[in-house]
């Protein structure tokens, strides 16, 4: 099963195994992950599940749709090239072993 | 991933580009466990000291007591489970196979019929994607922005026009959303006064415990207004769209019954919450100079000033929600088809997440709050309100009028639980 590790600006990491189909938001949420909030349950309408998906995995990624582009500019923390909305990173036998990063700040 | 994801544009808040340089850096919400340990449960203690009328004047007191004593009780008055801790209110949000939104004899379906916020999914995410991108942060900085700052200030001009002792919930905040909610929801056949009227009828509907006829019978009205002015929008609009959001619905094959609903549904929530949220946040900070020269001096500011004054007092302060089987929320037992109250009001006071929660503080650590709701439910205009509240109207009304205050010949007055803001806001300024 599909392994994502959240990686804190403190250094500390948590290792989460979700079955495959999972968002990256809901396996944060249901196991407590600090950082990542998801107000909107999955809906693209919050960007507090933002995350910085580290550069040799983004390539595996779906493309940007036109709706999480519009939410990504409302991110608390900086949006940056590897900017993506957690709620809409399916877990899938590509993303094996995806490490991403938390911004500081999500509200 | 082929598409470049670098920065594409700017989002349509100021308040919602970065954090102020001053802010500090939001810390992880750490929901503490009420839970004695697995396996073991309390029975809902019974509240049968709250009332209706306590409840209308000032509940901060009352939910105050209550969550020092358990996160859910039983409240005879109301006829319901009340939730006033944050944890239980955030796990209510994120389960809807345990709490169910499709309540069973709703007011809210009589009075408006069966809309989005009374489904679960897979049929409520049908009915919210038919919304499409009227609400979202592209169509209002490409669109909405504009529309609104043409409204804003023709309201403005009006409260001025009105002078000193004018009322800023009647003579301006009301009017003003009201007319932008009439341009977003397409109708082009009605006054922002029929949207004030349709909204506070139905409204009163949802909130009808009380059963009264005469309110059914003014519900019932308002809705038959409603459903003739959309029978006479949706041929208009599907010859001429624009960017409302009966004219997406025009195109769409969405049965009218969830057109209706979901519209009557969309007046209510889009009117009272939006007037009642820039109220509260005015008022707030007319009582805090030091809050409101922060204000002044930093546009980014509106935007926290109108997060704070959203978890202060949560424009909604309880929806309903219904258990579907037995459960055990927070340590506390709740039969299969309990009927709940998630008071977000009570939640977003939590002690043990907010410091000092009773206070208006636009300086406190950043933390989320429960105001617009949480998972699927989660409000589908709050980008809207924060719009025409933060972006638009509030650094427009403090450039007009500086000097604005309360009057201080004439008091202020709160009120509600179920939705609560300002009913009397009598302003001065010169």
């Amino acid at each position: 099963m599909p392994t994502i590790t959240f990686a804190q600006s403190s250094g500390a990491t948590t290792e989460i195994t979700v079955a495959e189909g999972t968002s990256l938001m809901r396996a944060a949420v249901t196991n407590s992950v600090d950082g990542i909030v998801g107000e909107c349950g999955g809906q693209a309408m919050c960007a507090t599940c933002h995350v910085y998906v580290r550069p040799e995995f983004t390539d595996q990624l779906l493309e940007l749709s036109d709706d999480e582009d519009e939410m990504l500019d409302c991110t608390t923390a900086e949006r940056t090239d590897s900017s993506r909305l957690g709620c809409q990173i399916k877990m899938s036998p590509a993303l094996m072993n995806i490490v991403v990063d938390v911004p500081a700040d999500q509200v | 991933m082929s598409t470049p994801n670098a920065p594409t544009g700017v989002c349509p808040f100021s308040g919602a580009t970065g954090p102020a340089e001053t802010d500090p850096p939001a810390e992880p919400v750490a929901v503490p466990p009420t839970s004695t340990s697995p396996g073991t449960f309390a029975e809902a203690p019974v509240a049968d000291w709250v009332t209706i009328p306590d409840l209308y004047n000032d509940p901060f007191p009352l939910y105050q007591r209550m969550r020092a004593e358990s996160p859910v009780h039983w409240v005879p008055a109301v006829n319901r489970y009340m939730v006033t801790s944050y944890a239980a209110c955030h796990e209510i949000e994120q389960d809807e196979a345990r709490f169910s939104a499709d309540e069973n004899n709703s007011l809210m379906k009589r009075a408006m019929g069966h809309s989005m916020l009374r489904k679960d999914n897979p049929k409520h995410q049908v009915d919210r994607d038919s919304y499409g991108s009227t609400l979202r942060p592209g169509t209002i900085k490409k669109h909405w922005n504009q529309i609104f700052a043409s409204n804003h200030a023709k309201s403005l001009d009006a409260l001025i026009a009105k002078g000193p002792g004018a009322d800023f919930v009647w003579d301006y905040a009301a009017p003003y959303t009201a007319e932008n909610l009439r341009l977003i929801c397409g109708f082009h056949n009605a006054t922002q006064e029929d949207l004030q009227r349709w909204s506070q009828s139905m409204i009163d509907g949802t909130g009808n415990y009380a059963d009264d006829p005469e309110v059914w019978a003014k519900s019932a009205a308002a809705s038959a207004e409603v459903d003739a002015a959309i029978d006479e929008m949706l041929p208009y609009l599907a010859a001429n769209p624009d960017h409302s959001l009966l004219s997406g619905l025009a195109s769409l094959p969405i049965p009218l019954e969830a057109i209706r609903a979901n519209l009557k549904m969309t007046i209510g929530g889009g009117l009272n919450e939006p007037r009642d949220v820039l109220a509260t946040t005015v008022w707030a900070l007319l009582n805090h100079p030091e809050q409101l020269a922060a204000v002044k001096s930093d546009p980014k500011l509106h935007a926290v000033a109108f997060e704070e004054s959203v978890r202060w007092v949560a424009p909604i302060g309880m929806y309903p929600r219904e258990t579907t089987a037995d459960v055990v929320l927070e340590g506390v037992h709740l039969p299969k088809g309990s009927r709940l109250g998630v008071v977000l009001g009570a939640a977003n006071r939590d002690p043990r997440i907010f410091e000092d929660p009773e206070s208006f503080n636009i300086f406190r650590p950043k933390k989320p709050h429960l105001g617009f709701g949480g998972g699927v439910h989660f409000c589908a205009g709050t980008w809207i309100a924060r719009a025409q509240v933060a972006q638009i109207a509030m650094p427009a009304l403090f450039e007009r009028i500086p000097d604005l205050r309360l009057d201080p010949s004439s008091q202020s007055i709160d009120a509600g639980w179920v939705f609560r803001g300002l009913t009397k806001m009598p302003v001065t300024w010169g």
